[in-house]
């Protein structure tokens, strides 16, 4: 069952293996092409430092390209080719993906068969890693980057910005797969061992799904092909992982400050949004959120930031499967109140339906811009449909912008009321106080 | 093609690359560099001044002396040209669906947009509002808060702190040694006045580039230029930048702030000439910093596996107007041992010289880059704007990279990576570990 691929059309899904999937999304316009694997496991706390290890490990090295410096030879030899690992959320599910993007076949300069060597390169490092004899990681790679998990989970500090956001969710979802970090906890990341690494190695193999992306101007059946084999050679029990229920409502309003030594407060004001599986409401909020806090002529742009000048930056974002709403904001201490106000009154006022037909349509051409412009990138396409194929959705970038176009105002108010405010935290200048 | 009175178009193309781009001067003076790109939806357009952080010196031939302005205006200039009477430009790009946004370099200021529609429509409110400056006491003061809060979210930011720290360490008089945003201090002396008189200065269409890249056809923006730009003066303001010795201000700066393991950059100041030649030989840097410490050495290896680097790790050569320079940082629990390695390892190749292999890979890595470049519209815009004002046809830096050989490698090394004109500049937490973890 070779599937025919075809050149500028939607996307071409074939099942190559035991709940394996390979997706090609193909435009003559790219130069290079670029191929991930991800593997899907779920979420949780347990296992989420020693995924996070394990992909660190399998970029690293495998058997055939046993240390950095082959590896990055190898690369280099394939005009620089980039090889990357690591770990990504969606929503109760964590993802290992395992990424090659290189030139295209007609840039090389001798004659090199670019799709297919990028394509085996992927596949030896997903396949066949640096194990030793004992069937383990050793213990020197494993010491040195279970080192580096801990040390980005002590640097996520550094950017005060996403840190005060990962706080707000810690603090808002205690309990929910939301709160747990992809790195997992650094306690866990310690105790990640060459036995456990290998252990959650030999269970993704066994039990994820995978889905394989291919996306570029080259043709991707040999890569295919490649992939059907190496995925025949392992013994498959494909295990789905079902999506975690998400919270509707939120309750008593949740307001934790914290202190650290910062010239700049940052406020998050984390909002529930609720279930969202219908596509419809989905769109409905998406328009929302474009108007509320999504571009620099959305209303927290202009009434927090231009009007009062309270701020840098003032944004919303959205996260559909877990159901979270985040509004945050780099703000003078002093000022912390008055921009949270300020954001409360906007939702109300997107609540009451007191944003104009010109925002509306600002909106929708901002949207419409945003879905267009995906089409131009191999990152962008491939975050896309990896998206796509995760929410179980098969849509695409025109179908989902004719999806928006038809949102009304009336849905917009709607989904503004669905929203409701969980939690305020905020980072402030001072002595910590943990 | 439009046969405009004073407007020429010529074609630029590279058969390496299989692509081509236009370049008209146009008939109000403004450059324009113009490459559609079959298959993309998306424009990007940027309309950029040469005219940065670093030009704060500058007279008109009439003028007796030089006058000096306070840092961090060309940035303010940046900020306050997005109004005017009429209100706010992002307000006029919400109507074409136009994605917008302005950034200030060292030496550039630049304004963009990227659209998939309304093309023609986007444009004009760029060149518009680029040219009409409108600047009120009130709506400059007003300002001065929002910079204030820009300014303060980069002092809590140790990425941004220790480059700017670099920079500090190794120049002694530049104004790149000055945050871009200038301080709190100096945009308090900023008024609607000296703004009005460095945009007068320096928005001179001859002084400035339009670069577009993607989803258009040449006609149009032509078009767009003919119908919303007027002929421009001579540009005749000359700009005065303190002679920097060859030495470095200092070898070492240190900062605390609120940062868990040390993160540290070092850099070679190196010997700059013309724009040109710096941007010859900052190709050559940019080979050299993978021949010094790219992740094919086995020199990474080795700091990778002693634990004294991470993946964090990584370098730049970098090249601004006069200015020259290669810089290496990450993160690492000992940043002096790193930056000693780096020293050790530059010795032991001006010594022994450089592995065939290694130089012939690190060559197809920074042309598998270039390549990558050529399709991405905003890549594309972006890098015929910078070669621009540099003098340096773009295409010709990828032929340039063909002529790269390893005497030459070898030589510049010898000459210009000096252990005395380097700096290390180290940003560490407070006092020591702090194991304190996110519930």
């Amino acid at each position: 069952m070779k599937g025919v691929i075809e050149m500028g059309s939607g996307p071409n899904r074939v099942l190559i293996g035991e709940g394996v999937w390979f997706t090609s999304i193909l435009d003559p316009k790219f130069k290079s092409n670029r191929i991930s694997v991800n593997l899907e496991a779920p979420l949780l706390e347990e296992t989420a430092a020693d995924m996070a290890v394990l992909s660190l490990l399998l970029r690293k090295a495998c058997r055939a390209y046993p240390n950095m410096t082959l590896l990055g030879s190898r690369l280099a030899e394939l005009y620089g080719a980039y090889l990357d690992g690591e770990v990504r959320k969606h929503g109760s599910k964590e993802i290992l993906n395992l990424t090659v993007q290189g030139i295209d076949d007609r840039f090389a300069l001798e004659g090199e068969n670019m799709i297919q060597d990028c394509a085996e390169l992927l596949c030896q490092t997903l396949f066949d890693p640096n194990f030793g004899e004992d069937g383990m990681f050793g213990e020197d790679d494993l010491r040195l980057e279970r080192q580096y998990l801990v040390d980005t989970i002590d640097a996520l500090v550094n950017d005060k910005r996403s840190y005060a956001i990962d706080r707000c969710v810690k603090v808002m979802c205690q309990g929910e797969p939301a709160a747990v970090s992809r790195y997992g906890t650094r306690e866990k990341a310690l105790a990640v061992t060459a036995w456990s690494a290998a252990e959650i190695y030999r269970r993704l193999l066994r039990t994820a799904r995978a889905e394989i992306l291919f996306i570029g101007c080259g043709d991707p059946s040999g890569a295919m092909e490649t992939f059907r084999r190496a995925f025949a050679q392992v013994s498959r029990e494909p295990e789905p992982v079902p999506d975690a229920p998400v919270k509707l409502a939120a309750g008593e309003v949740k307001e934790v400050t914290e202190a650290m030594d910062v010239v700049q407060g940052k406020l998050v004001m984390g909002f529930r949004v609720g279930d969202v599986s219908d596509r419809r409401q989905y769109n409905a909020l998406r328009m929302m959120l474009s108007v509320f806090g999504g571009s620099p002529f959305s209303r927290l742009f202009v009434y927090v930031r231009e009007k009062l000048s309270l701020c840098y930056y003032c944004a919303s974002r959205y996260d559909r499967p877990t159901g979270l709403m985040l509004v945050d904001s780099g703000v003078e201490f002093e000022k912390k109140e008055a921009a949270q106000r300020e954001i409360l009154n906007q939702l109300e006022a997107m609540r009451r339906g007191e944003f104009t037909g010109e925002e509306l349509s600002a909106a929708q051409l901002n949207m419409v811009n945003a879905f267009q412009t995906t089409g131009d990138s191999l990152g962008s396409l491939e975050g896309y449909y990896f998206n796509q194929i995760f929410s179980g959705w098969d849509k695409t970038p025109e179908e989902d912008i004719k999806d928006l176009l038809e949102v009304t105002r009336e849905e917009i108010m709607e989904a503004a009321r669905r929203v409701s405010l969980d939690t305020v935290y905020f980072l402030k200048g001072g002595e910590q106080n943990g | 093609m439009a046969e405009e009175r004073k407007t020429t178009v010529e074609t630029v193309s590279s058969s390496l690359l299989g692509e081509k781009y236009y370049r008209v001067a146009h008939k109000s003076g403004v450059t324009m560099l113009l490459c559609p790109m079959e298959g993309f939806s998306t424009a990007y357009a940027l309309f950029g001044t040469n005219y940065g952080s670093m030009d704060v010196e500058f007279k008109t031939p009439e003028d007796t002396d030089f006058v000096e302005v306070p840092a961090g205006i060309a940035h303010y200039l940046e900020h306050k040209l997005f109004e005017n009477e009429e209100g706010d430009a992002f307000q006029r790009f919400a109507a074409t669906g136009a994605n917008a946004n302005a950034y200030t370099s060292f030496d550039k200021t630049c304004y963009l947009f990227s659209c998939t529609q309304n093309f023609e429509q986007s444009l004009e409110i760029l060149l518009d509002f680029v040219t009409r400056p409108y600047f009120t006491e009130e709506t400059v003061q007003k300002e001065q808060g929002i910079i204030g809060q820009e300014i303060r979210m980069y002092d809590d930011n140790p990425d941004w702190q220790v480059y700017f720290n670099l920079l500090k360490a190794m120049y002694q008089k530049n104004p790149v040694r000055v945050d871009i945003a200038g301080t709190v201090e100096s945009i308090a002396q900023i008024d609607k006045d000296l703004l009005y008189r460095c945009y007068n200065h320096f928005y001179n269409l001859r002084n400035m580039v339009i670069a577009i890249a993607g989803n258009f056809t040449v006609e149009s923006a032509i078009e767009v230029a003919d119908r919303v730009l007027k002929e421009a003066e001579p540009f005749l303001t000359q700009r005065r930048v303190p002679d920097e010795p060859e030495e470095v201000s200092r070898r070492k700066l240190e900062m605390e702030l609120e940062v868990a393991a040390p993160i540290f950059q070092m850099g070679f100041k190196l010997r700059g000439g013309s724009a040109e030649e710096n941007m010859r030989n900052q190709i050559l840097d940019e080979v050299l910093v993978e021949i010094i410490a790219g992740e094919t050495t086995s020199f990474y290896r080795e700091l990778y596996d002693k634990g004294l680097i991470n993946a964090t790790f990584g370098g730049e050569a970098m090249s601004v107007r006069s200015l020259l320079s290669v810089t290496f940082g990450g993160e690492s629990r000992e940043p002096e041992k790193v930056y000693e390695a780096i020293l050790e390892r530059v010795r032991e190749l001006k010594r022994d010289g450089i592995e065939e292999d290694l130089f012939r890979q690190c060559k197809k890595t920074i042309y598998g880059r270039y390549i990558g470049m050529f399709s991405r519209p905003e890549a594309v815009a972006s890098a015929l704007l910078a070669s621009h004002f540099t003098g340096l046809e773009l295409y010709s830096m990828v032929e340039e990279l063909g002529r790269v050989t390893r005497e030459k490698l070898e030589q510049r090394l010898r000459t210009e990576y000096h252990e005395e004109w380097s700096s290390l500049s180290v940003v560490r937490g407070h006092g020591g570990d702090n194991d304190e973890d996110g519930i």
